[in-house]
């Protein structure tokens, strides 16, 4: 009967490629493009030269784009943190049986979410404005006047500041995410587990969390990736600046073969956050399979 | 229901009538004239990219002036469909540069200054020496213009474009000055540095300055004070790879006065590295700041908002040359003037010569004198063409003020970012803004700018 309706492998074929060949072309030959652009000096135009591995051996020696690196490893562990762990919290609180207007929480957690990037760069920008931003104004209006400056021109706070907003918009993304994979746990478990004097901490961390584990897993690999790309808020509020405080990679990349006209150490510089993400995001999967090994099976 | 319908499509119909009468009224308002209508051979699609978007019109004399002879020339040439792509200017920077990049210009195209060396060298730009010398208008040419479009062995590469507008103008509050003791503007940064003292009393900012985007303290302040320091034959040299280098002493002398009048004085609005200018000028339209630094283009917003919300304020505008750095020895009365940009063309439309003779046609009226008839008449500016007898006695006080300024009482010098390249001074302008925190050294700054030079110039 299977066998029957199934349509010939031919014709699932015909219908795969399409996607394929739109994925092979708008993802995977940039790619392989930019890898060769990346040995070539080629400052736009159609003169390219050959130059090996000049422009790797200037990436590595590059301190602007290890110190934009640095601050992406800063987003990514204050976003998994800020982000997916203010989520779980904020998804066992709407969760508990003394909320009430669940449906509301959920739809005003999601919001930030929906709202472009370069709005919410804005927004935060007026936050901080030193002249009319609410933050001075707060701090005017509780007699702290001495804490009032100038936030997004102060080189040590800059990358915190720049990642606030980060973490505001995302928390409800990863708030359904969690609140879907929790909704399959049977609650007959729960009320087990109250029924033996578990507290809502308790269940939390002892059966919430084990459970779902790997959707975990993925919302952290999801936080990752993405951090690791970050662009578009940051460049809105601080272009990197003051000078490359709050420079992250992405926005270097686009700097150089943009603003400089430099595309093959632009593409150097791309296949350099392709590797890095890689490396990151691999490396701290075979972390948390490590720590988290043997633990929840037995 | 019948009746109701007949109502609403009489008075969608007014609407619609209205609507075509009033864009009647605004078009016929200023007229286009002096356009040569040349006979053309070619027929067919012209492309043509710019940034002369409506909203940027509205108040800007130059773009305005472009878009209208554009549409003119467009109309007197019934046979060529000229099409136009516009985009607001920081758009058009990456798109140009990406089509660039890409080896894929449109037909005709503005091309900046300081790209023309490096896309000449690629082969991408036509360089259009003879034909700019054939140019019927030639002679009515301010030449001094074409400059930053030639390359070193003296080959043009674009007709300059638009109106000639300042870098560096000071802005400033006459009533606000004279209360505290001053009858024009500060020649020097010492008596700026002891006014600023009386403002900050007040609560008032001396003066409003942005370089939220990081261009502004390299193009609106440094390019000025620079030449202050090094005089011109320092920059020209520069142009020229001649030996002149930014870690010569009298560049670091300017970086270092730059540092200290933002990292150490309190001339300056404390956020000036978090806003952009378009902000500051605010604070100066609000009288939160008793002048401004920007470029023409903060001219003409901040008279046009004056003039719509604050009369008397608008009446006060006062404008001024960068006070001069004590240790400075030359020009104390220069400021940074010149156009941008050039009409250019793509190096393939040699292979049609009747396209490109229309090209031509189109380059030279959108530069010629319909163009320098209209800004001059409507707004008191001037382009690549000089045209007599400009006649000012349309325009309000301010509006002359402003063009004796920029044109008649001062002396003249380059924009740095008109020349050299892109890489150079994205790496200086990013350092720049470090500089004005005070947290890297005018020593460094200069190494790293004449490292980005060496290697990309």
């Amino acid at each position: 009967m299977l066998n029957a309706t199934r349509p010939k492998n031919k014709t699932i074929f015909l219908y795969l490629l399409i996607p394929v060949a739109m994925f092979v072309f708008t993802v995977f030959v940039p790619l392989i493009t930019a890898l060769v652009y990346s040995f070539y000096e080629w400052k736009g135009g159609p003169n390219k030269t050959f130059n090996g591995l000049t422009n790797y051996i200037k990436l590595f020696n590059d301190t602007t784009f290890w110190q934009a690196f640095g601050h992406n490893i800063y987003l990514v562990v204050a976003c998994i943190i800020g982000q997916v762990g203010i989520a779980f919290i904020l998804v066992m609180m709407v969760n508990s049986k003394l909320v009430k207007f669940k449906t509301i929480h959920r739809t005003f957690g999601f919001f930030p979410s929906t709202i472009s990037a370069v709005c919410i760069g804005m927004i935060w920008t007026m936050v901080y404005h030193n002249k009319y931003g609410i933050l001075n104004w707060f701090l005017k209006a509780i007699g702290r006047d001495d804490l009032t400056q100038v936030w997004l021109n102060n080189t040590k706070l800059v990358m915190l500041l720049v990642t606030i907003p980060l973490i505001w918009q995302f928390i409800g993304y990863y708030m359904v995410i969690i609140l879907s994979a929790i909704s399959g746990i049977s609650t007959d478990i729960f009320e087990s587990a109250s029924i033996d004097g578990a507290n809502g901490v308790q269940q939390a961390l002892h059966i919430t969390l084990p459970l779902i584990k790997n959707t975990m897993l993925v919302c952290i690999t999801l936080c990752i990736a993405g951090n690791m790309k970050a662009f578009d808020s940051i460049y809105v509020m601080t272009s990197g600046g003051p000078g490359t405080a709050s420079m992250v990679m992405a926005m270097y990349g686009y700097q150089v073969s943009f603003g400089q006209s430099n595309m093959g150490y632009g593409s150097c510089i791309s296949v350099g956050i392709f590797v890095l993400s890689l490396i990151v995001i691999g490396g701290s999967q075979a972390l948390i399979n490590r720590a988290t090994k043997g633990k929840g099976e037995d | 229901m019948k009746k109701r319908q007949a109502v609403s499509v009489v008075l969608a119909a007014a609407m619609v009538a209205s609507l075509g009468v009033t864009a009647y009224a605004e078009e016929s308002e200023k007229e286009v004239k002096n356009l040569a209508v040349n006979d053309l051979a070619y027929t067919g699609e012209l492309t043509i990219f710019h940034y002369s978007t409506s909203e940027e019109s509205e108040g800007n004399g130059g773009s305005d002036g472009f878009r209208s002879v554009l549409a003119a020339w467009d109309e007197a040439h019934p046979d060529i469909t000229l099409t136009q792509e516009i985009l607001a200017n920081d758009e058009y920077k990456t798109q140009i540069a990406t089509q660039a990049a890409a080896g894929d210009l449109p037909d005709v195209f503005l091309l900046q200054g300081m790209n023309t060396v490096a896309w000449a060298e690629q082969g991408l730009v036509m360089d259009l020496t003879d034909i700019i010398a054939e140019s019927p208008y030639y002679d009515d040419y301010n030449t001094a213009y074409f400059t930053p479009f030639s390359t070193s062995d003296g080959s043009i590469y674009g007709y300059p474009v638009l109106t000639g507008g300042t870098c560096t103008v000071v802005i400033y509050d006459k009533a606000m000055w004279a209360e505290a003791g001053y009858d024009e503007f500060p020649s020097t940064w010492e008596e700026v540095e002891a006014a600023a003292e009386y403002f900050s009393e007040q609560g008032i900012d001396t003066i409003a300055f942005g370089n939220g985007g990081q261009w502004q303290a390299n193009s609106d302040f440094l390019s000025t004070l620079g030449n202050r320091y090094t005089g011109p034959d320092w920059f020209q040299s520069l142009i020229l790879k001649d030996g002149a280098a930014f870690t010569d002493d009298e560049f670091v002398a300017a970086l270092a006065e730059t540092q200290y009048l933002f990292a150490e004085t309190n001339i300056f609005n404390e956020d000036y590295n978090a806003v952009t200018n378009e902000d500051a000028r605010e604070y100066y339209i609000a009288g939160d700041a008793a002048a401004f630094i920007g470029g023409n283009w903060d001219e003409s917003y901040i008279a046009a908002t004056l003039l719509e919300s604050d009369e008397e304020k608008y009446n006060n505008m006062g404008f001024a040359v960068l006070p001069q750095p004590a240790d400075a020895t030359y020009a104390p009365n220069s400021q940074n003037i010149g156009l941008g940009y050039a009409v250019a063309f793509n190096a393939n439309l040699a292979d049609d010569p009747d396209k490109l003779a229309a090209a031509i046609d189109l380059a030279q009226e959108i530069t010629g004198p319909a163009f320098a008839t209209f800004v001059g008449e409507y707004y008191a500016l001037g382009g690549l063409t000089v045209v007599d007898d400009i006649d000012l006695s349309a325009f309000d006080q301010i509006t002359v003020d402003f063009y004796n300024w920029s044109y008649v009482d001062t002396e003249t010098c380059e924009i740095y970012d008109s020349y050299i390249s892109s890489a150079v001074w994205d790496v200086l302008n990013t350092d720049l803004q470090t500089l004005m925190n005070g947290d890297i050294t005018p020593e460094e700054v200069a190494a790293n700018a004449q490292a980005a030079y060496e290697e990309n110039y």
